[in-house]
């Protein structure tokens, strides 16, 4: 490497100055892992109980059990049918008795979107519908396999039942429609949709080339 | 902030509320603010668990929420991150409140505890109906009621501002501090109609009162506490008695929480209160000795400032908590390192700055030990190294440099504190590890223990009473009693370390400008 810089040093550090920093040729070789916990040195003091850690003891453990047992401790539905696969009818019905109590909150003083049985009627609304909604096309569907078999091509009017059917639908219940394009929460417009295609449109006799 | 403070609050919240909860306040706790759906999205729980959970939250006064910035409409969140410790201080404010006001008031803590917040007349109709000391008359409860917010141990919470759109987004708060503790309105007629069905509470007039207690005065009542066992250990009861007067003078002229220093309080002052107050004859007699025995002594807690009405004394918070911090520094060091340890700690913050072989001729150690013993408390951040190069030294080897040893006292609290944090979330890991464990165990003896308790009330023989409990095996019973032995100490380590951890948070409130959870009127 020579011309570059002005030599002499290459960077690596001598015997002498391996050894200062303590690493020395025969090191040990390490074999295992080492110990998940450090070796305790000391004994810890043992703590002595007064009656006043004793009260405050049982205070907390019967805190504890209370919370535990208050409709406040929230366990999330996954867990909580993972825990039920495991307990015998007398659990189940331990739980139910505790499920009895419920929350009491001041919905009043908290912002309105924690209140979830403000939203109860809106969403009993739109769940019968959903299911009527089903139902028909499940019939209309056997209906329309009936057709086809019967005849092979009323294509046409096939079509036309279907638009008609839906029309009908909207005009048995045209505040549950617009209660479900609410349900969104949001300002997105659904009935508009642009995907795209017509961008350009008008130019596209345009891109053959230079108009002189 | 620290990340075990962080893994200590998921624990806290985790025993006291449920997995969803802890999932949320962990999501609240990594940012400033956040809404209900941007929750929702990042713990990937439905919209209906999370404003459960921060229902909860709210109830329990752990999360604050205001209107977005941008969006008046949109309610953001922010986790009271200092206040989750709280819930672990819960049975030494109701233990306080039962010293101070008996079973009563210890029923009303509790009620309010679990509660979150309430109103008087739902308060007093909970304990009166559900409460252990229902014998007690209505009027008792009442008047310890209203001591208590006398006392400032119930604070009001604000009030709800009630506009004209009925189903407003956010509500709105309107915060009076002269209004924080106006005696509410009790009726006992009312009471007594509640509590035999015929009227309900939303009939009481005090409906947009609702109570709260006021972690702050607790943690004052702890605070003086801490000072008082401090003079009563090295100076004796009266020279204790003598403080605990000086600081209920200070209390009317000083905020309870200035950082530094007191108010004045003049010496003719202390004697007229104890005087008045006191029936002990050895301190009304040898008071001015008791006075300058505390102002002499090394732990700084009293300091003369001058000598108008028989002398001028301010009480040095920043010097008192800094000479109990450090005395509590150093005891952890002698359990850890040794007696020697501690030594060199000590003479190392009384130089200030001070080089190894000065250090060990200083505190008359052999050499070897010496430097083993400062590179262990450098190597656990006890003391710090501060490096001072000297200008020049040429091309040839490394330049002159001096390395003192030194303590960088706030450095060294601060993390003796996160060690503490760490220690409390490991004994409640251990704990939960421990019951979980020996789940099936535990669970089969209180079923046993409640079977024999029916049977016992049913009259059963005794003869068949053992046999029942016989089913419980002597090993079973071994394994029961060493589990149980080992969750009590890991419970009673718990109570130890929150008292560390209130010492050396209040060494940060009053000997640091750092922002501590300690608020005016939260």
């Amino acid at each position: 490497m020579a011309g570059r810089g002005r030599g002499g040093k290459t960077g690596t550090l001598t015997a002498e100055q391996m050894a200062m920093l303590g690493c020395t040729k025969d090191l040990p070789v390490q074999t295992a892992p080492p110990p998940t916990f450090p070796p305790v040195l000391n004994r810890p003091t043992t703590l002595e109980t007064t009656a006043t850690q004793n009260y405050q003891l049982l205070w907390k453990e019967d805190f504890l059990n209370r919370m535990k047992d208050s409709p406040y401790y929230i366990v999330s539905a996954n867990q909580d049918s993972q825990s039920q696969e495991h307990k015998d009818w007398r659990e189940k019905a331990i739980e139910r008795m505790k499920l009895k109590t419920q929350p009491e909150f001041d919905y009043k003083s908290m912002p309105r979107e924690l209140n979830l049985s403000s939203r109860k009627r809106r969403t009993a609304d739109v769940r019968p519908k959903l299911l009527a909604k089903k139902t028909n096309i499940e019939d209309r569907l056997k209906i329309l396999e009936q057709k086809e078999l019967k005849t092979g091509g009323a294509e046409e009017d096939e079509v036309k039942q279907e638009s008609d059917s839906e029309q009908e639908e909207e005009q048995d219940d045209p505040e549950a429609a617009m209660d479900e394009e609410m349900d969104e929460e949001n300002d997105y417009g659904n009935t508009y949709f642009d995907n795209g295609e017509a961008y350009n449109d008008d130019d596209d006799n345009l891109d053959d080339g230079p108009v002189y | 902030m620290s990340a075990d403070y962080s893994h200590l609050c998921s624990a806290i919240l985790e025993q006291c509320f449920g997995k969803v909860v802890q999932l949320v306040a962990d999501c609240l706790f990594s940012a400033t603010t956040r809404s209900l759906s941007q929750i929702a999205s990042s713990t990937k729980l439905s919209r209906k668990e999370v404003a459960l959970a921060l229902a909860v939250l709210v109830k329990y006064r752990l999360v604050d929420f205001s209107a977005s910035q941008q969006n008046p409409f949109l309610a953001e969140y922010a986790l009271r991150r200092e206040d989750v410790l709280c819930l672990l201080r819960y049975p030494r404010y109701v233990h306080l409140v039962q010293a101070k006001y008996g079973n009563v008031g210890a029923s009303i803590a509790e009620e309010l505890i679990n509660s979150g917040s309430d109103t008087a007349t739902g308060i007093l109709v909970k304990c009166l109906t559900e409460g252990e000391n229902k014998s007690e008359s209505a009027e008792s409860y009442r008047n310890s009621f209203l001591q208590m917010i006398t006392d400032h141990y119930i604070i009001k919470k604000p009030e709800l501002l009630s506009s004209d759109e009925t189903d407003e987004v956010i509500p709105k708060f309107e915060t009076n501090e002269c209004d924080y503790y106006r005696h509410p309105n009790i009726d006992l007629q009312l009471l007594a109609k509640i509590r035999k069905g015929e009227a309900t509470v939303s009939e009481a007039k005090d409906g947009h009162m609702v109570w709260t207690l006021n972690y702050d005065r607790f943690h004052q009542d702890f605070r003086d506490s801490i000072m008082i066992d401090a003079i009563e250990r090295k100076l004796g009861e009266n020279a204790a008695e003598c403080f605990r007067f000086i600081l209920k003078i200070m209390y009317n002229t000083t905020d309870p929480w200035q950082r530094k220093l007191s108010n004045q309080v003049t010496f003719v002052e202390i004697k007229q209160t104890i005087e008045k107050k006191s029936n002990n004859l050895d301190l009304m007699k040898y008071l001015d000795q008791y006075i300058s025995l505390i102002t002499d002594d090394s732990l700084g807690f009293l300091r003369r400032v001058g000598d108008m009405g028989g002398g001028l004394f301010v009480v040095d918070m920043e010097k008192s908590f800094e000479s109990l911090a450090f005395a509590c520094v150093e005891s952890v060091i002698t359990e850890r390192f040794g007696s020697k340890a501690a030594r060199i700690f000590r003479v190392i913050r009384c130089k200030k700055y001070i080089e190894q072989e000065d250090l060990q001729k200083e505190a008359m150690i052999p050499s070897k030990e010496a430097k083993s013993l400062a590179y262990n408390l450098f190597q656990e951040q006890f003391i710090h190294v501060k490096i001072i190069k000297k200008p020049g030294g040429g091309s040839n080897g490394p330049a002159k440099a001096f390395y003192l040893f030194q303590v960088r006292e706030k450095d060294t609290v601060r993390m003796l504190l996160d060690v503490s944090y760490k220690s409390l979330y490991n004994t409640i890991e251990r704990s939960n590890f421990e019951k979980n464990e020996h789940k099936g165990l535990i669970e089969k003896s209180q079923r046993l223990d409640s079977i024999v308790e029916t049977m016992k009330e049913r009259g059963e023989s005794d003869e068949y009473i053992a046999e029942i409990v016989e089913t419980f095996t002597p090993p079973e019973c071994e394994i029961l009693k060493k589990v149980k032995n080992r969750i009590k100490t890991l419970s009673k380590a718990e109570l130890t370390l929150d008292d560390t951890i209130f010492l050396l948070q209040m060494y940060q409130h009053h000997c640091t400008t750092l922002p501590t959870g300690i608020r005016k009127f939260k």
